[in-house]
């Protein structure tokens, strides 16, 4: 397979570490990458006057594929997310996000085994809201029937191409008749496609009060963005936090993969943090443009290390800083 | 009338309130509006699912639905009788089902940017 040219995000706080020691690690795959570094996030704000400089923007729809470092959203007030301008800009409309059982990470489950699909662009991300009087403020929730149909779509092929069994559609459509009622129409349409795969449908609280007391019965879920949000974390946490949680966004076209946490500032340059999130995030983005071997080797030596516990990051009950813990896998690879 | 229930709730202190502009969504399937020069309202964005489309970069992998926000901004101190002005001469042209007016509470914006 020849040379892929990818964008580099490292984005700020923690990310410029370890995006650094997630690079040396994927290069130590035997993957031939060029790398583009650009800028993003709080820390391009003085240097570019915005959160997402034009520059950023081309060479992503140039290389069509990016992998990215965490950022901070302001809350409340000020700039946009840089994150959510991205899913926009580039359609990235499938947001995927597995929950897989770390061995090193004693849980109360023996087997959780999770795929969230969430949809990414629409919903109350629309970013539509007004104060529609000095005492209330209104925020549209926007969902579509095309934009229901595809995430669908993408889900339900998904799961065909890997082996995954059951997929349900998450939701509150009895109460929001409309919006959440064309998602799961749109769910259920697609559905009929792929009588292979077992479809099915949950009320969103329902599946918050399942998934913490038996979260091995799920397979696949797919949400509308705000469920998915906050679902995804939900995951997350019960197979030892967002440390493990790495993320892919999706469009037609173009892909960035990222860490779903955030850019842990105060813990900016000390190298203590864990960068399992994004390297994950880089095995996604090597399977995805069709590098197993390298994806595989980087998960088995990961896994290796996590196995032996001799060489972990703070959070996962160790001393080992981000390079100690990235140069332990890479010598776990150079054994398998 | 008033009564315990609308004068005994909490009270966000007010700020002065300015008639600023006007969100319209419009219908169409004949992709992104182009508009008439409406005077006291020119247009200053239009999205589509919340995305920008115009002015700017559009990705061409962006999915767009029938149904565009587009926020005329007034080009000079206005009235609610001069949007419901704008209104029926956009009427004339353009299917709409919905609009919103936006107003300034203090020297803040009570309403969001698109992505």
């Amino acid at each position: 397979m020849g040379k892929h040219v990818i964008t580099m995000l490292p984005g700020e706080g923690t990310g410029p570490e370890i995006c650094e020691a997630v690079r040396k690690v994927i290069d130590h795959s035997g993957v031939e990458i060029a790398w583009e570094y650009e800028d993003i996030g709080l820390d391009c704000l003085e240097k570019h006057g915005t959160l997402l400089p034009e520059k950023t923007i081309k060479s992503i729809a140039k290389n069509k594929i990016a992998i990215k470092g965490p950022t901070t959203t302001p809350i409340g007030t000020g700039h946009k997310s840089a994150n959510v301008t991205l899913r926009k800009l580039f359609d990235l409309y499938a947001n995927v996000r597995p929950a897989k059982l770390i061995p090193v990470l004693k849980r109360p489950w023996d087997q959780i085994d999770i795929l969230t699909f969430r949809e990414n662009t629409e919903d109350s991300y629309a970013a539509i809201e007004h104060m529609v009087s000095d005492e209330v403020a209104q925020c549209l929730k926007v969902i579509t029937w095309p934009g229901s149909v595809r995430i669908a779509e993408f889900a339900f092929k998904w799961a065909k191409a890997n082996g995954r069994k059951k997929i349900q559609c998450v939701h509150k459509a009895n109460i929001m008749k409309m919006t959440d009622g064309i998602f799961l129409d749109a769910f259920r349409e697609v559905a009929k496609k792929y009588p292979e795969i077992e479809a099915g449908d949950i009320i969103v609280d329902n599946c918050c009060m399942q998934l913490v007391r038996n979260p091995a019965q799920f397979d696949c879920l797919v949400l509308p963005n705000l469920y998915g949000d906050i679902l995804s974390d939900l995951c997350a946490g019960l197979v030892g936090g967002l440390g493990f949680a790495p993320g892919a966004n999706i469009g037609d076209n173009c892909s960035i993969f990222e860490a779903v946490h955030g850019s842990a500032p105060k813990y900016a340059g000390m190298k203590k943090v864990n960068p399992s999130a994004v390297l994950l995030s880089g095995v996604m983005m090597l399977r995805w443009i069709g590098e197993e071997a390298a994806a595989s080797k980087i998960e088995k030596g990961m896994n290796k290390v996590l196995a032996e516990a001799k060489t972990l990051t703070y959070d996962a009950g160790g001393t080992a800083s981000t390079d100690q813990y990235a140069e332990a896998i890479m010598r776990a690879m150079d054994t398998i | 009338m008033l009564t315990k229930a609308t004068t005994g709730r909490a009270k966000r202190p007010s700020k002065p309130i300015t008639l600023v502009g006007v969100d319209v969504y419009i219908i169409t399937e004949n992709g992104i509006p182009q508009f008439d020069d409406y005077g006291a309202f020119k247009i200053e964005f239009i999205s589509n699912r919340g995305t920008k489309v115009w002015p700017g970069y559009v990705s061409e992998d962006l999915m767009l639905v029938n149904w565009y926000r587009c926020r005329f901004m007034a080009t000079k101190t206005v009235t609610d009788a001069d949007v419901d002005t704008f209104l029926a001469a956009l009427t004339k042209k353009w299917k709409w089902s919905a609009a919103q007016k936006l107003w300034n509470y203090g020297d803040e914006a009570g309403f969001s940017k698109a992505y």
